[in-house]
């Protein structure tokens, strides 16, 4: 054991491998902070590269674009309110107001320090108990699915704030736009209006690029055209004090926690588990006001638990050979490609490896983390840019993200299109929380609804209480939508 | 300050362009573009990006890949046809430009395209868990046969070829199963790993990993040869059952584009085809190294498309 530890330590302590590694973060940081470029298209890009080098150097690399995107995804979120990648959506409800009330360099530092957290947390579940957390992801069947989208969904309400009923009505339309595309099972193609664009629904990335990104640019725009900017004031600290850290410690474990089992479970990444963080935050919290308007803990858990949600996922592509989400799937394709087939195997055959990948993904952490806290302040000055310029900025780097995401000029449409809506459901005080959720847990629980039924022919009780993971989720849901209505009605 | 919205706008855009214009010489005298039908990371990217840095050795110039995701790859298929047929823009050519048209995606198949080459193909592969009470596909087939519709078998999409496969095997053995569509082989492959379902079909180097640790095991490889990742394992021509409808990939130009121009690519894929690296990429990732030169592979892909766009409408009425 220590043996193979020493051995997949020494493997990657040389320079070529910690340069790879270094170069890898930063473009990782690259992909990850212009909108429309993610993580999994960073690796996917560069894999072939590596080949022709080493396979320590290689995936290196490619460790560090993963391990470097996801954090900074969470820098637009925070400074422009456009999530970098989908992992960061919950970073930017509390990360952006706190930067628009001044305090840009604290949640970038906040987002830099929280995030290295959830990482080193996530990779310290997969070099100590790697498998035990694959059979848990293994367990989830069609039904497990459907119980975690369903709870998933249940947390509109909390994301809708005070405007419960509003946003109800916005997760229902998220709901809707989710169902375009091929029906899952039948493949029969669904309100495509006989366009073969559509053919696989709605892009996501495009539309919360639009609904988030474009959407603030027209606010602002509605708001703030042609009045005098208000002097910029200090850029403030980017170290958490201790109170702080006090605050967002708990949220800090829940989050990385959180994020490491969601991000284990194939099909669920760093986008739902940052969510269900965030939200398991918001409920326990002494706090629950503050939340949606720059609350240290919605931030602390969000960051945690999209950065968690990369051990997780590497845990289940390590030991099953199965990918945990989207990046990892393409990581799969890296190591086959240097010899490396991941899989049960590879921790009785090659555990030294397992440890070079603990180690390259923990440096890694360390790397991005530092890269944060340097980048922060000169970042938060992005702010001082005069708004038409930020405006133009944003609108820019939208476009080309929208396109760049499948080289589809439809994307762009669709985020401008959801850009407008997106504006008008704003200025209607309708939150866009539920709408995101809607769109990403839609098809998930639609899906698996439907696979259940087939598994247990059509019969509804047999599919809800099938395990006792599904009637957790079933339970869990139930509670969060009736705690609520009974302490109203205590407290009145 | 009004003004400087629209500055930044028009700096961005012209940048955009610069480097649009470059002087025209003998083929290939600026980059050529691969478009690829699926999204990055898959064995598609793979097998583009990988043909695309070996060709372009060979060829001298960049040959950039972009993804344009969509439809089982009709958008990147009829995206492709459209351009201009000059050589410059490639496109990669997976067993689906004979399916799209049979599922009513797009108006596109091998018959308007320009083939190149094929290089390498994935036979499906039927695989239980280890516990499984089944050591045959013959005593699959007959559990099968006993209960119809009892067995719950997970494939990677209704429509994509790992269904068709199964489909035929109900077709050639005279089975019933029930069928549990996933996105992605990944996907229904650790839903038979949890005990969700009692089969999956894969391709052959997507359920490796798992057969080699001892908990899947193979019953059959759907192809006439025996798969190398597989010596062991059964193919269903040589049970008796003629049925089986590998994977593949290949590349395609736009219809029209000229034969000197033709006979170059031809030859750099066929150097890439040939070389260590692709040998290597094919055995890591579970593909048959393949190579099929124009005419044979306009051949073959005109007899899929024939077959698939007889097969398909029945197939499909047969899952009720």
């Amino acid at each position: 054991m220590t043996a193979d530890l020493l051995t997949g330590l020494l493997a990657i302590l040389q320079w070529k491998v910690l340069g790879f590694l270094a170069v890898g973060v930063l473009l990782g940081a690259v992909f990850g902070a212009l909108p429309g470029l993610t993580a999994t298209m960073g690796v996917a890009i560069l894999t072939p590269l590596t080949f022709w080098v080493s396979a320590e150097q290689g995936l290196a690399m490619l460790l560090g674009i993963y391990c470097g995107a996801i954090p900074a995804g969470g820098i637009p979120a925070i400074l422009i309110n456009v999530p970098g990648t989908p992992a960061s959506i919950a970073t930017a409800w509390d990360g952006y107001p706190l930067a628009q009330k001044g305090h840009a360099g604290l949640a970038l530092g906040i987002n830099a320090l929280l995030s290295a957290v959830g990482q080193l947390t996530s990779i310290f579940f997969l070099a100590v108990a790697a498998f035990p957390i694959a059979s848990f992801a293994l367990r989830f069947g069609p039904a497990e699915y459907f119980g975690l989208a369903l709870f998933g969904i249940s947390l509109m309400a909390g994301v809708s704030g005070e405007r419960v009923g509003k946003g109800m009505l916005a997760g229902m339309l998220g709901l809707a736009l989710a169902t375009v595309g091929l029906d899952p099972m039948t493949a029969y193609p669904r309100y495509t209006f006989g366009h073969s664009e559509f053919l696989d629904g709605i892009a996501f990335v495009p539309v919360m690029i639009g609904l988030f990104g474009l959407a603030e640019v027209l606010v602002q725009i509605s708001e703030r055209w042609g009045k005098v900017e208000p002097a910029p004031g200090k850029l403030g600290r980017i170290w958490p004090d201790a109170a702080q850290w006090k605050r967002m410690f708990v949220p800090m474990l829940t989050g990385a926690g959180i994020g490491t089992f969601v991000g284990a479970v194939p099909a669920a990444g760093g986008d739902i588990g940052s969510v269900i963080a965030w939200e398991q935050t918001r409920r326990t919290s002494r706090r629950k006001a503050e939340f949606g308007k720059g609350s240290l803990e919605g931030l602390a858990a969000s960051c945690a638990a999209c950065n968690g949600a990369i051990g997780g996922a590497m845990t289940t592509m390590l030991t099953l050979g199965i990918p945990g989400d989207a990046p990892s799937a393409v990581l799969i394709g890296a190591l086959l490609i240097h010899g490396i087939q991941p899989g049960p195997l590879l921790f009785r055959d090659h555990r030294s490896f397992i440890f070079s990948i603990v180690f390259l993904m923990a440096f890694a952490a360390i790397l991005v983390m530092l890269v944060g806290l340097l980048g922060a302040k000169p970042l938060a000055r992005a702010l001082r840019i005069p708004n038409p310029w930020l405006w133009a900025g944003i609108v820019l780097f939208g476009t080309v993200g929208s396109y760049a995401l499948n080289n589809a000029v439809v994307d762009v449409w669709a985020m401008f299109f959801a850009g407008i809506a997106g504006f008008l459901l704003r200025k209607a005080d309708v939150p866009l929380g539920p709408l995101v959720l809607g769109l990403i847990l839609g098809p998930m629980m639609e899906s698996n609804l439907r696979r259940a039924l087939i598994l247990s022919r059509g019969d509804w009780l047999g599919t809800l209480f099938s395990s006792p993971i599904v009637v957790f989720f079933l339970a869990a849901t139930l509670l969060s939508l009736l705690l609520p209505l009974l302490k109203k009605r205590r407290t009145t | 300050m009004r003004r400087g919205g629209w500055r930044a706008l028009i700096v961005g855009v012209a940048l955009s362009h610069v480097s649009c214009h470059q002087e025209e010489g003998p083929y290939p005298s600026k980059e050529l573009k691969l478009i690829v039908q699926a999204s990055p990371g898959g064995i598609s990217d793979t097998v583009s990006r990988f043909m695309a840095a070996l060709i372009e050795k060979d060829l001298g110039v960049p040959v950039v890949c972009e993804n344009k995701p969509g439809a089982s790859g009709a958008l990147a298929f009829s995206y492709v046809a459209r351009r201009a047929p000059d050589g410059y823009t490639l496109g990669h050519a997976p067993v689906e430009i004979a399916v799209v048209r049979a599922l009513g995606y797009a108006d596109v198949g091998p018959d308007n395209m320009g083939l190149i080459c094929l290089v390498s193909k994935i036979p499906a592969v039927l695989v239980v868990r280890e516990d499984a009470p089944w050591n045959s596909f013959e005593e699959f087939l007959s559990a099968a046969r006993r209960e119809p519709g009892r067995l719950i078998m997970a494939h990677s999409g209704t429509g994509s070829i790992w269904h068709f496969n199964s489909l035929l095997m109900e077709q050639a053995a005279d089975v019933r199963v029930t069928y549990l569509p996933y996105g992605g082989s990944s996907q229904s492959l650790a839903s038979l790993l949890g005990g969700h379902v009692d089969a999956a079909i894969a391709g052959t180097g997507e359920a490796i990993a798992n057969v080699q640790a001892g908990r899947l095991k193979v019953l059959a490889v759907f192809d006439k040869a025996r798969s190398r990742l597989y010596p062991e394992a059964p193919t269903s021509y040589e049970l008796g059952y003629e049925f089986g409808a590998p994977a593949w990939s290949g590349f395609f130009t736009p219809v029209g584009v000229p034969e000197e121009i033709l006979d170059r690519l031809e030859s750099a894929f066929h150097k890439g085809f040939e070389s260590a690296e692709w040998t290597k990429l094919c055995e890591e990732r579970g593909m048959e190294a393949v190579y099929m030169g124009r005419d044979e592979f306009r051949e073959f892909a005109l007899e899929q498309a024939e077959f698939f766009s007889e097969e398909i409408p029945r197939l499909l009425t047969l899952e009720r």
